[in-house]
């Protein structure tokens, strides 16, 4: 998937937000860490990409007019066989169509369920006044709760990324707490400065979500991401 | 001193001045810029009203009935004409081929008026087609004191400006004019902007950027235009000098929709603050701070850590000296071995200490050839990166007064000390009871390049300001912004 294509696709269906699956595929071509994350437009697709990305899956809902995935019982976890890919493909198809009557469903998104790690959100929204804008925070309770986030405009500079990292207030979970091993900072650095690269080339995406990013010892990885782009 | 080619480098440094529209009985423009024929410089009146010119004439300034009559080349104007007037007024500045032109006049769009807002889109339209170099409108113009013109009468004429300063607002521009000339320090460039119709901030940061009588640069805003290119203008800005940014009022949300988390998130001012840190700006909340700050970059070497001597005069100061360095995040290390011993040869430990902070006001008694022993000893001290000093009005102020040389020893003792030292140097000389004495002799202080604030938390902000810029800076550019 070109940006172009994708990008031409969502006009002609006239959404300004991206598919789980377009937005993933975009950023991993970017070169932005992300968990690899499949289209499944029928029960046995899933069950054949489960196998392939290996077990345990996760399946969300892919609909254009569903925004908050979880909320509609849209999302399924931990998923061990192929049994159990099967029948959640049906409850989420199911439970999907009865919170929102009438969505357009185009499928379900099948991802290697990637082992827990110290949560983050990387994002970008266009500021009215200053353009493409950074975010940086902890993810989890500290963005909902404490607004413990960064912020730099586009385009950052590798010491740009690196002071978003330090600024924030829950910078010691990063340096491992209670005996958890320390984050990859540089990881977490070549992450957002990878986001930054792929916004300015694409001045068309107005705000992006990597929400959560999992920040590993030794690595990173995106496991959800939405870029929403201009209507134009 | 000049930024030859830039296209306000002529406004910027003018011979030739033109006061357009100013009334008696005050003539406050022409009054303001009375000095410029004392600086080599020849200013102009252009008035229409007949009974006006008597009192202008009566100031020894040449009027004429238009700018098209002056007899050379306007450098700079100053245009308080009523708002009606202003674009026949603006036609003319062009059609002389003026350097440029502040407009104190208002009545535009800050008015919400429809009037208003067509006659500012006019000015705005013929300043932009004809390349004209248009300060405001709405504003208190230009204050260039090497060149004698000025905005406000009480602000000084002088060749020792070192601070280029923006504002949006006059009263600001003017009010920080002032209290950095009663600290001691002066003005290299001032614009008062206003409305910031053709030029904005991004322009005159531009240029102060690039003006070498420009040691360091502030300004007061509270919102800009092109956003972008003021990023780009502050980032370029503050690699060349240091930039205070002194932001006022709320920034506005643009109204807009948002479809994801991070847009939720970005608030206005945490985008501000933000991009400021990116830039590497150094930020303050209001004029104390603003003063302070530029003080600590003008006048003492550039803090190069976070370890702190502080030399306080007695036991409970020295106690709030602590905590005020300590809350602004900085150290109070403890000394080494070497500095105990040096400091134990004489130190008067009743009732006084040499930990650190010192408590040596009763080792001192007075002495200046004890305060200076001190000072050197602490100095050589490698855990000390800085070092700050209470001087106690409580105490000093009576003697002083009985004895002036008593303070003139005091003042030369520090101003050695600073030029013998290569770390940073604050003193705190709190007014206590003595409020009017202590502000009759600041300008000692400012004249020996002592930097004196008036309290532990300020000089502990103002250390800590500095420190912050000389971090982001790096070791290559604290190197040269120590020259400043």
């Amino acid at each position: 998937m070109s940006f172009e294509s994708v990008l031409a696709q969502a006009r002609a269906e006239g959404r300004t937000l991206l598919t789980e699956v377009e937005a993933k595929s975009l950023l991993e071509e970017a070169g932005v860490p992300v968990a690899t994350t499949t289209l499944a437009r029928t029960r046995e697709e899933a069950q054949e990409q489960a196998e392939r990305l290996g077990y345990p899956v996760v399946l969300k809902v892919v609909s254009p007019d569903i925004a908050h995935k979880s909320d509609v019982g849209g999302v399924k976890l931990n998923l061990a066989s192929r049994e159990a890919v099967g029948q959640a493909f049906d409850e989420i198809l199911a439970s999907a169509a009865r919170a929102v009557p009438g969505a357009r469903i185009t499928g379900v998104a099948v991802q290697h369920m990637a082992p827990q790690g110290t949560e983050v959100i990387v994002g970008m929204t266009t500021d009215p006044q200053f353009g493409p804008v950074m975010m940086f925070g902890l993810g989890g309770i500290m963005v909902e709760v404490l607004k413990d986030v960064s912020f730099r405009l586009v385009p950052l500079e590798e010491k740009d990324a690196r002071e978003m990292i330090d600024e924030i207030k829950g910078r010691p979970v990063l340096s491992g707490v209670r005996g958890q091993p320390p984050a990859d900072i540089d990881a977490l650095t070549r992450t957002l400065l990878k986001v930054s690269e792929f916004v300015e080339q694409h001045p068309e995406v107005k705000e992006l979500d990597l929400n959560p990013v999992f920040a590993y010892p030794d690595g990173a990885l995106a496991v959800d991401a939405r870029i929403i782009i201009d209507g134009a | 001193m000049a930024v030859p080619g830039h296209r306000l480098d002529r406004m910027f440094n003018p011979k030739v001045v033109a006061v357009i529209g100013d009334k008696g009985p005050g003539y406050m423009w022409l009054h303001n810029n009375l000095p410029l024929k004392e600086r080599g410089g020849r200013l102009y009146s252009v008035q229409l009203d007949e009974k006006e010119i008597p009192g202008i004439e009566a100031l020894g300034v040449q009027n004429f009935k238009s700018v098209l009559e002056v007899p050379e080349p306007i450098d700079y104007a100053l245009v308080a004409v009523p708002r009606q007037v202003s674009p026949y007024v603006l036609k003319d500045l062009i059609a002389a081929g003026a350097g440029g032109a502040g407009f104190f006049t208002s009545g535009f769009a800050e008015t919400g008026e429809e009037l208003g807002i067509r006659l500012q889109e006019q000015l705005a339209s013929m300043a932009r087609e004809a390349g004209f170099n248009l300060v405001g409108p709405n504003c208190m113009g230009l204050y260039l004191p090497k060149a004698g013109v000025r905005f406000n009468v009480d602000a000084p004429v002088t060749d020792a400006g070192e601070i280029g300063f923006l504002s949006q607002s006059g009263t600001h521009g003017i009010m920080f004019s002032l209290v950095a000339a009663a600290n001691g320090m002066y003005i290299s460039k001032c614009a008062s902007f206003g409305n910031a119709i053709v030029l904005d901030v991004s322009d005159y940061l531009e240029y102060l950027m690039l003006d070498d009588e420009t040691k360091v640069i502030g300004m007061y805003v509270e919102g800009v235009k092109d956003g972008r290119r003021f990023f780009a203008t502050l980032k370029e800005a503050c690699r060349r000098k240091p930039v205070v940014v002194w932001k006022g009022g709320q920034t506005e949300a643009g109204a807009r929709a948002t479809m994801s988390h991070t847009g939720s998130l970005a608030a206005p001012q945490a985008v501000w603050d933000g991009m400021m840190r990116q830039c590497g700006a150094i930020t303050t909340n209001n004029l104390d701070e603003t003063i302070d700050a530029m003080k600590m970059l003008l006048r003492s070497k550039t803090p190069r850590g976070d370890g702190m001597a502080l030399l306080a005069q007695t036991g409970g100061q020295s106690v709030s000296m602590t905590d005020a360095f300590a809350k602004a995040g900085l150290r109070v290390p403890r000394f080494t071995d070497a500095t105990y011993a040096a400091l134990g040869e004489f130190f008067n430990i009743v009732g006084g200490s040499y930990q650190n902070p010192l408590d040596m006001a009763g080792t001192i008694q007075g002495n200046m050839e004890t305060l200076d022993r001190i000072l050197r000893i602490v100095d050589a001290d490698p855990n000390v990166d800085g070092m700050a000093m209470e001087l106690s009005a409580l105490f000093a102020a009576r003697q002083w007064k009985a004895k002036p040389e008593t303070l003139d020893r005091t003042i030369a003792t520090l101003a050695d000390h600073m030029a013998r030292s290569e770390k940073p140097f604050v003193a705190v000389l709190h007014p206590a009871h003595e409020a009017e004495y202590v502000a009759s002799i600041m300008p000692k202080f400012n004249d020996a390049g002592v930097p004196v604030f008036q309290s532990f938390e300020r000089a502990a902000a103002a250390y800590r300001r500095a420190l912050d810029f000389a971090r982001r800076q790096g070791p290559s550019a604290v190197a040269s912004s120590a020259e400043v």
